[in-house]
């Protein structure tokens, strides 16, 4: 009798050990949650059970304007973008007195699984952000999104190639805001004092890279941990060798596939440039959000950095300073490759889009209009650092006006592979390229895996 | 006589009654965590299990039965064996480092040496801060540029090395630190097991002559053997489970070369958007532990019975 309850206990005690892990696993990914995040996580939960038992007393809720509406908008974008989206929620809850806006930030990396988990469930927001592309594109075809095609959104106002980023099969399912453009940004203070000018074409690159480097200097800083910044030298050299089909052909299997001559080409260069050392020791292992790769360009340790538009934002935010010796310019020409120079790699951030069933359509599409009208574009362009997708805005700041003459004169805009690309081939993409800089898989390895994977999904 | 037997039964049935009230109260008390423990562990686990035998992308509205199809894929796969091992590195650390690691810092407390206080602090400090925090701290330790251990290796006239950068170099880098914040963690288990050890019986020893080695191998060792048991069993299941410190160090990365389980695990279910595929993760994560604690307390068992 002892004995069995003995052996009970300790089935019950392995048992809650067990269980203990399941609780603990709950509190550490709350911890990489900043701040307040979770609190407001709770707030939106709330909000949502609320319209559940509203609707199912009252079915036909848009109509009546009496109706008290909440509805819940989720991003995550930081700093002064959330800054633009709550004045615009503020004019919006000003004209519309019985509605309520929930806004929700969620930190970039955790954004995805947070969307992912609230898909699953039911209490997915009205109103979400994403970056369009195959991501995107994986709700559509899990029939959670809404398309907007035939909804009340003027979608003319919207650039053409930033509002495509989230069609499928010829129908609207997100509507842009920002265009963010990868490019260099230098430290102008250390190209005088080497009597260095921007780079017209790689030669010229090449060049400055091996000056830098005489006189120890960390030529390009990367922090390529996460993988993605290390996947823009992939997509411009591509680019630049194969002109803008290599990608297209590729992806869409239109006579052109992952091995082709561009992306093993590309990734030669690719670790060229890590054999001149044309990077800062250790780069595979530095996060890029923690920051040390930003803090060798302040710290003046290193004298360019390719990187989104968001470095804008990141310097005003971390070091201002460094703002008045900063300079950018373009991925220098190719002379050996077909690709055009003016061809820019860009991604669309945010894109908005609507959740399938949502309890109040009209509501929603109305608010989402507010989110993109001329005052609100007007607002995230003086601010954000970023081009905006929307037509008829005046630009004032200096870097956006930059980009947003390189976004007019592009030849073509490539979007990141790695959010264009189904979210399988997409991983295979930015590890086959991580290795690549690692040096520990070769050019022909790397596209041949690749090639491979797309040839399983499809 | 038969009055009597009357009473008798009459309080036999009260008591009976009382008894049955004290159950009923108990039941009640215990009903909550009960409930709880049903409704938010015991049902996910049994849900995990379900959702392992489905092909489903964690937000469709339908999802395909494929049976078992999802646990051979995943017996096949080779990065799957690639992160099982790393997690038994995490496992073996734990076992031959961190315990014995433990142990001395316990014993290092428990002798008459001064300033015991501070190291206790200084011993127990890393257990108390938040995993997400260390994993920053040692990001920056680990900086190949601007870090203090390269600059110290520098000091040496070591090469720098490129910790988090490389394959087997993360692997350690991330063990190391696994291994100084946990530590302290076992340190203060043994630091009590070792309180409620009586005097006498190192009084006794010493007038026996025993001198410290064997005063260690003879009273401390095998009174907190239990405490090394559950110690064990602490340590086998935290390695397992173990996530927050690889996702904040590396993701899983350089490459993936630091994947485990729970990386591994987390990227199908989120990034890849294979819900079923990471259930039967989860489920053979689960099913590894419980066989491994379940061959932990037999061994505890048979020990105990000799």
């Amino acid at each position: 009798m002892r004995k069995g309850s003995k052996v009970f206990l300790s089935f019950v005690l392995s048992g809650s050990l067990l269980m203990g892990c399941g609780d603990e696993d709950a509190n550490d990914t709350e911890l990489i949650q900043p701040g307040d995040a979770t609190d407001e996580v709770d707030d939106s939960a709330a909000p949502d059970t609320d319209i559940d038992t509203d609707t199912d007393t009252d079915t036909d809720t848009d109509t009546d304007s009496d109706e008290e509406i909440e509805i819940s908008f989720w991003h995550f974008d930081p700093g002064e973008r959330m800054d633009v989206y709550q004045e615009a929620i503020n004019r919006f809850e000003e004209e519309n007195q019985n509605i309520t806006i929930n806004m929700l930030q969620i930190p970039n990396d955790e954004y995805k699984q947070r969307v992912v988990v609230s898909m699953s469930g039911d209490d997915s927001p009205d109103l979400f952000a994403s970056w369009g592309g195959g991501w995107l594109e994986e709700f559509v075809d899990s029939g959670q999104v809404m398309d907007l095609t035939d909804s009340d959104i003027d979608l003319d106002r919207f650039i053409d190639v930033a509002l495509e980023n989230s069609v499928f099969d010829d129908r609207v399912y997100g509507v842009p805001l920002g265009i963010s453009v990868y490019n260099f940004f230098y430290n102008t203070e250390i190209f005088e004092e080497y009597g260095l000018e921007e780079p017209e074409t790689y030669e010229d690159l090449l060049e400055i890279i091996d000056t830098l480097n005489d006189n120890d200097i960390y030529p390009i800083a990367l922090a390529n941990q996460p993988m993605w910044p290390g996947a823009f030298y992939m997509m411009y050299f591509a680019d630049r060798v194969g002109g803008e089909d290599a990608f297209n052909d590729a992806w869409r299997r239109e006579g052109g596939s992952w091995d082709d001559e561009a992306f093993v080409r590309a990734g030669e260069l690719i670790q060229d440039l890590v054999e001149r050392d044309a990077f800062n020791p250790g780069f595979n292992g530095l996060p890029y959000d923690a920051g040390s790769a930003r803090q060798l360009i302040y710290s003046d340790q290193a004298a360019m950095m390719l990187m989104t538009g968001g470095f804008v934002n990141n310097v005003r935010d971390e070091y201002p300073e460094f703002e008045d010796k900063m300079g950018v310019f373009q991925f220098p020409a190719l002379e050996e490759g077909e690709g055009d120079p003016s061809n820019l790699a860009a991604g669309v951030s945010p894109t908005w889009s609507v959740k399938e069933g949502t309890e109040h359509p009209e509501a929603v599409i109305s608010f989402l209009n507010t989110l993109t009208d001329l005052e609100t574009a007007q607002d995230y362009v003086n601010r954000s650092g970023n081009v905006v997708a929307i037509e008829g805005v005046d630009v004032e700041d200096p870097w956006v006006s930059i980009f947003t003459e390189w976004v007019n004169e592009a030849n073509s805009i490539q979007f990141p592979y790695d959010q264009t690309l189904p979210p399988e081939l997409a991983e295979v993409h930015l590890n086959t390229t991580y290795d690549l800089f690692g040096m520990s898989i070769t050019p022909q390895e790397a596209a041949e895996a690749m090639e491979q994977r797309a040839q399983e999904i499809e | 006589m038969a009055q009597q037997a009357d009473v008798l039964t009459e309080a036999k049935l009260q008591k009976k009654k009382d008894r049955n009230n004290t159950r009923l109260t108990i039941a009640i008390f215990l009903l909550p965590a009960i409930l709880t423990y049903l409704v938010f562990i015991l049902y996910p686990i049994f849900d995990t299990f379900v959702i392992s035998l489905y092909r489903w992308n964690g937000i469709s509205p339908t999802r395909t039965f494929v049976g078992l199809d999802n646990y051979t894929t995943l017996l096949q796969e080779s990065r799957f064996w690639f992160a099982f091992r790393n997690n038994m590195y995490v496992v073996l650390l734990s076992i031959f480092v961190q315990i014995p690691l433990g142990l001395v810092m316990a014993l290092v407390l428990f002798s008459k040496i001064k300033g015991k206080k501070i190291l206790n602090v200084l011993f127990f400090l890393p257990y108390l801060m938040s995993t997400v925090a260390v994993g920053l701290l040692w990001i920056f330790m680990y900086d190949p540029v601007n870090g203090p251990v390269n600059r110290l290796f520098n000091l040496f006239g070591m090469q720098s090395v490129h910790w988090l950068a490389g394959g087997t170099s993360s692997l350690i880098a991330i063990l190391i630190v696994i291994a100084w914040q946990f530590a302290p963690f076992y340190m203060i288990l043994f630091r009590a097991a070792m309180v409620g050890i009586p005097e006498e019986h190192y009084e006794s020893a010493e007038i026996d002559g025993a001198s410290e080695t064997q005063k260690f191998f003879y009273i401390t060792l095998p009174s907190i053997m239990p405490t090394i048991v559950s110690s064990s069993i602490l340590a086998v299941v935290g390695s397992l489970k173990t996530f927050a410190i690889f996702y904040v160090m590396t993701g899983g990365g350089s490459g993936i070369s630091t994947d485990i389980l729970g990386t591994f695990m987390y990227r199908q279910a989120f990034i890849n958007f294979n819900m079923g595929y990471s259930s039967a993760i989860a489920a053979i994560m689960f099913i590894v532990a419980l066989i491994s604690v379940i061959i932990i307390q037999l061994i505890d068992y048979r020990r105990r019975n000799k």
